[in-house]
């Protein structure tokens, strides 16, 4: 435990130099920095909530309120999404009409590579999802892409976060290609900026007013966000994935919301996930 | 933190320096006091509360002014959802307006473009105001 | 409150002598409005962030301060219409929507519920 703390304190020293350094911008191509913003979004966690681990921020809300925590436990004891990871595991190890299945379009076998999700494409110029690569595999072997927010694609995507438990998130921004930190950027931009008619950003809910109840919701950390999708929510009564939630909450900011897998929630989900580095893949998740 | 308070602080204060209020500013704060149709005086010159897209209602309730002024309000959403800042509803008022000209209220449909129109032209507000400010709530 | 309630009160009964009895039923559909707007969430939705002593309003949230000594904290009413028709003048980083700005209420239910929690 000590070693630990120490370490933080190393890390937070490194942040607070880093931070002096870059203090005055971090904004644009130039200065922003993917790894000071990450120490500096947990050093802000670590002094709101103090009690939390950083580790069990990839329990959301759960990890900074003990009340919701024991409610979500006793659900944890019968995962809802339990069937839905065993329907993915059957879906992922069927062959398409030509014989091939998934297995051959990933890494691996797609087994145990949540992890590298999304990574940035230097020869496509763009941000790949694992959602959009289940897709893509699908329609290379003559098959037609799945619909994007729930059903199949969200079971087979749920089996394979399934078969990457424990491994540690690790994002990468190619520094030899500065469309890849232009795309983080951008992710980095849309979760900050004030959007809709009710003139919300991501950050307003899940930053700054995190654990502070809006009617009787608690919103969740940022940090931690998309270790555990896809998620079973109670309040689907089934699986969804990241970017079905990512549609929900733009548009609870009275905005219209984007399409699945557009550009800059690809690069949101980039972002986002860059901020989990070092934390922990526990996908599919269970939250209300 | 403290880098983004003494912005904030630095915001809040300015008008107190300024030389004279905006337009803008006088416009928004006797608004937002006083509602609509409210006269107030700015630089020696009186100014209703009213925006633009009332005083653009504010004409003869004809089926021909209602479908210019929807026009008007779908060019404007048009631009708000090209910088991606569309609004949830705008669509939906701007389709009431069109099924209120179709049942003869023109009054409705006016008053409803108008509302479409200031909301796409707020979303629009809003995208430049990010590009400049979006930073001042990342925590430091 | 009794105060406020007592004068109510003689405002009506003054309203009955003078045979006008639609100015005291207009204030009573303006708070009535107030707290419609207050509570509902397609409206001013205020609960979800602002506990008000009102029985009706339960499970209230609190991003926001709660709607207590209103008088003494705005003495001014107009410059509580202000703060709830836009917000972010005073603090552009709030999450509190600037419901007249935006047009998210129309001007007669902000004035209604400014009406509303001004007896708070």
């Amino acid at each position: 435990m000590k070693i630990i703390k120490k370490l933080a304190l190393g890390l937070g020293v490194a942040a607070a130099a880093q931070m002096a350094q870059a203090a005055d911008s971090g904004f644009d191509l130039k200065t922003v920095d993917p790894e000071a913003d990450r120490i500096a979004l947990q050093n802000y966690f670590k002094s709101r909530f103090p009690q939390a681990e950083v580790s069990d921020y990839v329990n959301g809300i759960y990890a900074v309120d003990a009340d919701s925590r024991e409610q979500w436990e006793e659900l944890e004891e019968f995962p809802p999404y339990e069937f839905a990871v065993e329907e993915g595991e059957v879906l992922f190890n069927t062959p398409f009409a030509n014989g091939k299945g998934y297995a051959d379009c990933f890494e691996n076998g797609g087994v145990g590579i949540r992890q590298n999700y999304p990574y940035w494409s230097k020869e496509e110029g763009t941000v790949k999802t694992l959602e959009m690569e289940i897709n893509e595999c699908r329609e290379a072997n003559g098959e037609k892409p799945l619909k994007w927010a729930k059903g199949d694609i969200a079971k087979i995507s749920a089996y394979m976060a399934w078969t990457s438990r424990d491994k540690e998130i690790n994002i990468e921004i190619p520094a030899d290609d500065p469309r890849a930190k232009a795309a983080y950027l951008d992710g980095k931009k849309f979760f900050y900026a004030k959007r809709g008619q009710l003139n919300l950003s991501c950050a307003n809910c899940h930053v700054q007013g995190s654990n502070i109840r809006i009617r009787a919701d608690l919103p969740s950390p940022q940090l931690g966000h998309t270790s555990h999708f896809p998620v079973f929510r109670s309040k689907w009564g089934e699986l969804g994935t990241l970017h079905r939630r990512y549609k929900g909450c733009h548009k609870d900011s009275r905005s219209k919301p984007l399409s699945h897998q557009v550009e800059v929630y690809r690069n949101l989900e980039y972002f986002q996930s860059y901020m989990n580095n070092g934390l922990v893949i526990n996908g599919p998740g269970a939250r209300k | 933190m403290k880098k983004v308070i003494a912005i904030t602080a630095a915001l809040a204060l300015a008008p107190t320096f300024a030389a004279a209020e905006s337009f803008q500013e006088a416009f928004e704060m006797n608004r937002a006091m006083h509602g609509k149709n409210h006269v107030f005086e700015w630089n020696g010159n009186k100014y209703n509360t009213n925006h633009e897209e009332e005083v653009e209602a504010a004409v003869k309730a004809t089926k021909a002014n209602a479908l210019d002024l929807i026009a008007k309000a779908k060019a404007k959403n048009k631009e708000a959802a090209e910088v991606g800042f569309e609004w949830k509803l705008t669509g939906g008022i701007i389709k009431d307006a069109e099924k209120a000209v179709e049942a003869g209220e023109y009054r409705k449909a006016l008053d409803l473009a108008a509302q479409a129109k200031y909301h796409s032209r707020m979303g629009i507000q809003q995208h430049a105001y990010a590009q400049k400010h979006w930073h001042l709530s990342v925590p430091q | 409150m009794r105060k406020l309630t007592t004068s109510i009160c003689a405002a009506g009964l003054l309203a009955m002598v003078t045979a006008a009895p639609v100015v005291a039923d207009g204030h009573e559909d303006k708070l009535a409005l107030g707290k419609a707007v207050y509570l509902n969430k397609s409206r001013g939705n205020c609960i979800s962030c602002h506990a008000i002593n009102d029985p009706d309003a339960t499970q209230a949230g609190n991003q926001g301060p709660p709607m207590i000594s209103m008088k003494m904290r705005f003495p001014d009413k107009r410059m509580l219409r202000a703060q709830i028709w836009d917000a972010t003048k005073n603090n552009p980083l709030t999450i509190m929507p600037p419901l007249g700005k935006n047009w998210i209420l129309s001007e007669e239910e902000i004035d209604a519920v400014v009406e509303y929690v001004y007896q708070f």
